[in-house]
């Protein structure tokens, strides 16, 4: 049968395709995984190629870790509690927005909106970073978690309260009668009625703020302070000759990451192919 | 209606009419209040730090500003070297590569996601999907600095693997060759093309003016009055240059200029309804072009509308579409084979014969290195994006091509790709701002001076040179202003042409 035929030979020329591509993206955290255990000796006499591990050197883990450990931190710290901030900062606004109409309600909610479409984020860096340094926000984590929390606004009303609108009013009305307030609306009607949006769009704030790298670039000079990107890229700098540590910690960079998406990948390819963030 | 009003139908009917309404207000009030709480810190942070900072860039652009102690009013003297920097009009030269390269870029992605959704088993498709979200536990930065690492031009993979298949000895060869045929086509350029098209950019702006006035319709007397109106924006700034713009500019000149050409697109939206949007740019790109024989801009518009009247006397509408589309498309062509062949590879780089080119350090391949970056080009985001599109699409539609007779191959054309166009515009309209924009990747791989001989320079990244390694942040608000109107311009382009229905 020449269909069947065909079908086998489309099938593996479309998987053949995926598993190309899918090569290349995982290439580089496989060589990241391999060399983190070599010995610099071995590496640099056959850099990159699929020789096997000669000599398991588990202590670049150790010293990767190391040195790290602190960007680490900071980085959880400033995406953590920018996201928790922008979560709790939007779902209040979207909130309002959408379960009523209030004077200048269309002014404000234009406002918002207009600086998804204004650009010049690029351009107000400059004038950002003057008023972050007159506010004394320089060298400090804080700035990151407050502009961390700024960015993903727009984007997070935007998305929730055409979420919040489809709700059924009944609900909030039933809540309303029994005597919950505001706050205690958004908590036990939008929260779990809206979560799998919510996390699509707290990961994808997550992202954003783990990995800026101009403005920690710019605030944070000290070493202690530095977060993963900016951290990276000055031990690039330094750690030139020592590979495997380096990819040790490219590696134990990538772990809280993955701690992340193994309990949210479900809301995450399920939230994305629905189209989630089509806007 | 959401409108709704708490106290007033709860109010008991045994009050008098006037506490009723007191109370009524009250409450209303403080429904308002506790709605403007709610709403008060997403204002007041977008105001703080989304507005004043905007807002400000206007105002330091006219000053000297060196903070915390320089700050001296310069007017606009700012504004007046922006526009003559040689180096940031070159960096949107090479934004012009990345846009012609990205917009390429776009297809192995849109490929892979139509391949995943075409997968037979549910079970692999999820499995796959999977896969391509888990590249993005790799922060960013890693996977900038491994490919980095890439391109070490000692132990670099991609130098290995050049040497190891002898791909290097083919970009040795081609290294003396296509300095060759560049020499074989550089009579033709210089003796056929530059003389009468005005170089192989004129070639590019004829096809696309004949593209442009082949989308005119109407065919009755009204075409007069559009091509006039067309042929006035065509003669602006010729006209202007006669008059001393380009010789001895001033401030008045560019302003009344300016003015004319703001007037100039009033009368073309007005006149031309909803196709008018392109004209402008269309013509702006073709002044650029033109820049030192502008006398050629009128000229090539004349025979773009001549090449229309000629074809249009004997074919209606529908039927002299092809014509247009095959002269353009011939011109268009031919000037991108001359770019490519005539322009680019022009001599001898003398990298490749050591088998150690050094991708990022020379200035001649940083280029094709950056253009080569992220190799397959399949971004996870873009991926899933099409997906959610491709996953719309009804069975039945598949089944009825099939019964058509159309062959898988067809089907991408026929009905993946238009289906799924609202997907392809929005990741193209991100595209194209971002790549505008964005210059994280150029300053963390080539530094702030973009690079060796400054050929990484992307905009972004001359602002942010100018104001934290320069330290002249006024002038950096002067340069971040031309952006912003660049980028709002194309914003606004976007959102009346490109209809994204949600």
């Amino acid at each position: 049968m020449p269909t069947i035929i065909n079908n086998r030979v489309g099938e593996s020329i479309k998987l053949g395709y995926l598993a190309f591509v899918l090569m290349f993206a995982f290439f580089p955290l496989y060589i990241v995984i391999v060399v983190s255990f070599k010995s610099n000796e071995q590496f640099l006499s056959n850099p990159w190629f699929f020789d096997p591990v000669s000599e398991w050197r588990w202590e670049n883990w150790a010293i990767g870790w190391h040195s790290v450990s602190g960007y680490i931190f900071n980085s959880i710290f400033v995406s953590f509690l920018g996201t928790l901030s922008t979560l709790i900062i939007v779902l209040m606004s979207a909130y309002a927005i959408a379960r009523y109409r209030f004077p200048g309600k269309s002014v404000l909610y234009y406002l918002i909106m207009a600086t998804m479409f204004l650009p010049g984020t690029v351009a107000a860096l400059v004038t950002l970073f003057n008023l972050l340094r007159q506010m004394g926000l320089i060298n400090n984590l804080w700035a990151l978690v407050l502009m961390a929390s700024v960015s993903g606004q727009v984007t997070g009303v935007f998305i929730l309260r055409n979420f919040i609108e489809d709700i059924p009013k009944e609900l909030f009305e039933s809540a309303q009668i029994d005597g919950a307030g505001h706050l205690q609306q958004i908590r036990h009607i939008v929260l779990p009625m809206s979560a799998s949006i919510i996390s699509v769009t707290c990961i994808m704030d997550f992202l954003a703020s783990w990995n800026n790298v101009i403005l920690p670039l710019l605030l944070i000079r000290d070493d202690q302070l530095m977060t993963i990107p900016v951290g990276l890229f000055h031990l690039d700098g330094e750690y030139v000759k020592q590979y495997g540590q380096l990819m040790a910690g490219y590696a134990i960079s990538s772990i809280p990451l993955l701690v992340i998406f193994v309990f949210s990948m479900k809301f995450f390819v399920k939230g994305l192919s629905a189209g989630a963030i089509k806007g | 209606m959401k409108y709704r009003q708490p106290a007033s139908d709860s109010s008991p009917a045994s009050t008098s009419h006037r506490s009723a309404w007191l109370t009524a207000f009250s409450q209303r009030g403080k429904l308002y209040l506790a709605l403007y709480l709610l709403i008060l810190p997403t204002v007041l942070s977008l105001l703080i730090f989304s507005y004043y900072p905007k807002v400000d860039i206007f105002l330091m652009s006219v000053y000297r500003w060196q903070p915390p102690t320089i700050k001296e009013f310069i007017g606009l003297r700012n504004f007046k070297e922006a526009f003559s920097d040689p180096i940031f009009w070159q960096s949107f030269e090479l934004v012009g590569i990345l846009l012609v390269a990205n917009l390429l870029k776009l297809w192995p992605g849109i490929l892979a996601a139509i391949a995943l959704n075409r997968v037979k088993s549910d079970r692999l498709r999820y499995c796959i999907q999977v896969c391509f979200v888990v590249p993005m536990i790799i922060p960013g930065m890693v996977f900038l600095l491994m490919w980095k690492n890439f391109y070490d031009p000692d132990f670099g993979l991609i130098n290995r693997f050049l040497n190891a298949s002898g791909g290097m000895e083919v970009l040795n060869w081609l290294d003396t060759t296509m300095p060759r045929v560049s020499a074989l086509l550089a009579p033709v350029q210089d003796g056929v093309v530059g003389p009468v098209f005005g170089g192989v950019g004129g070639l590019i702006v004829l096809g696309a003016l004949i593209i442009a006035v082949g989308k005119i319709k109407s065919h009755d007397r009204s075409r007069w009055g559009d091509y006039t109106v067309l042929m006035l924006g065509a003669l602006i700034i010729p006209v202007a240059s006669v008059f001393g713009l380009q010789s001895s500019p001033t401030e008045g000149k560019a302003l009344a200029v300016l003015l004319i050409v703001i007037a100039w697109m009033f009368a073309c939206a007005k006149r031309l309804g909803r196709a008018w949007i392109a004209w402008p740019f269309l013509l702006l790109i073709g002044t650029c072009v033109f820049w030192h024989e502008i006398w050629r801009l009128p000229l090539a518009f004349i025979i773009a509308v001549s090449w229309r009247e000629l074809i249009r006397a004997r074919l209606d509408d529908y039927d002299s579409a092809p014509y247009f589309r095959a002269s353009s498309l011939l011109l268009i062509g031919l000037g991108i084979f001359f770019i490519l062949f005539g322009n680019i590879w022009t001599a001898p780089t003398q990298q490749f014969s050591n088998g150690t080119p050094a991708w990022l350090g020379n200035k001649d391949l940083v280029i094709p290195a950056i253009l080569f970056w992220g190799f397959p080009w399949v971004g996870t985001v873009g991926v899933l994006i099409y997906l959610s599109g491709l996953q719309n699409i009804p069975q039945d539609v598949y089944e009825a091509a099939k019964l058509d007779g159309v062959t898988p191959l067809g089907m991408i054309f026929r009905i993946e790709l238009p289906l799924i166009m609202t997907q392809i515009r929005i990741n193209l309209i991100f595209m194209t701002i971002s790549t505008l924009s964005t210059y994280e990747m150029f300053l963390i791989l080539l530094g702030p001076e973009g690079g060796p001989g400054g050929r990484g320079m992307v905009p972004g990244l001359y602002l942010f040179s100018s104001a934290f390694s320069e330290g002249r942040f006024g002038y950096a608000c002067a340069l971040g202003i031309v952006l912003f109107f660049i980028i709002l311009l194309l914003t606004i382009v976007y959102q009346k042409y490109v209809k994204v229905d949600k």
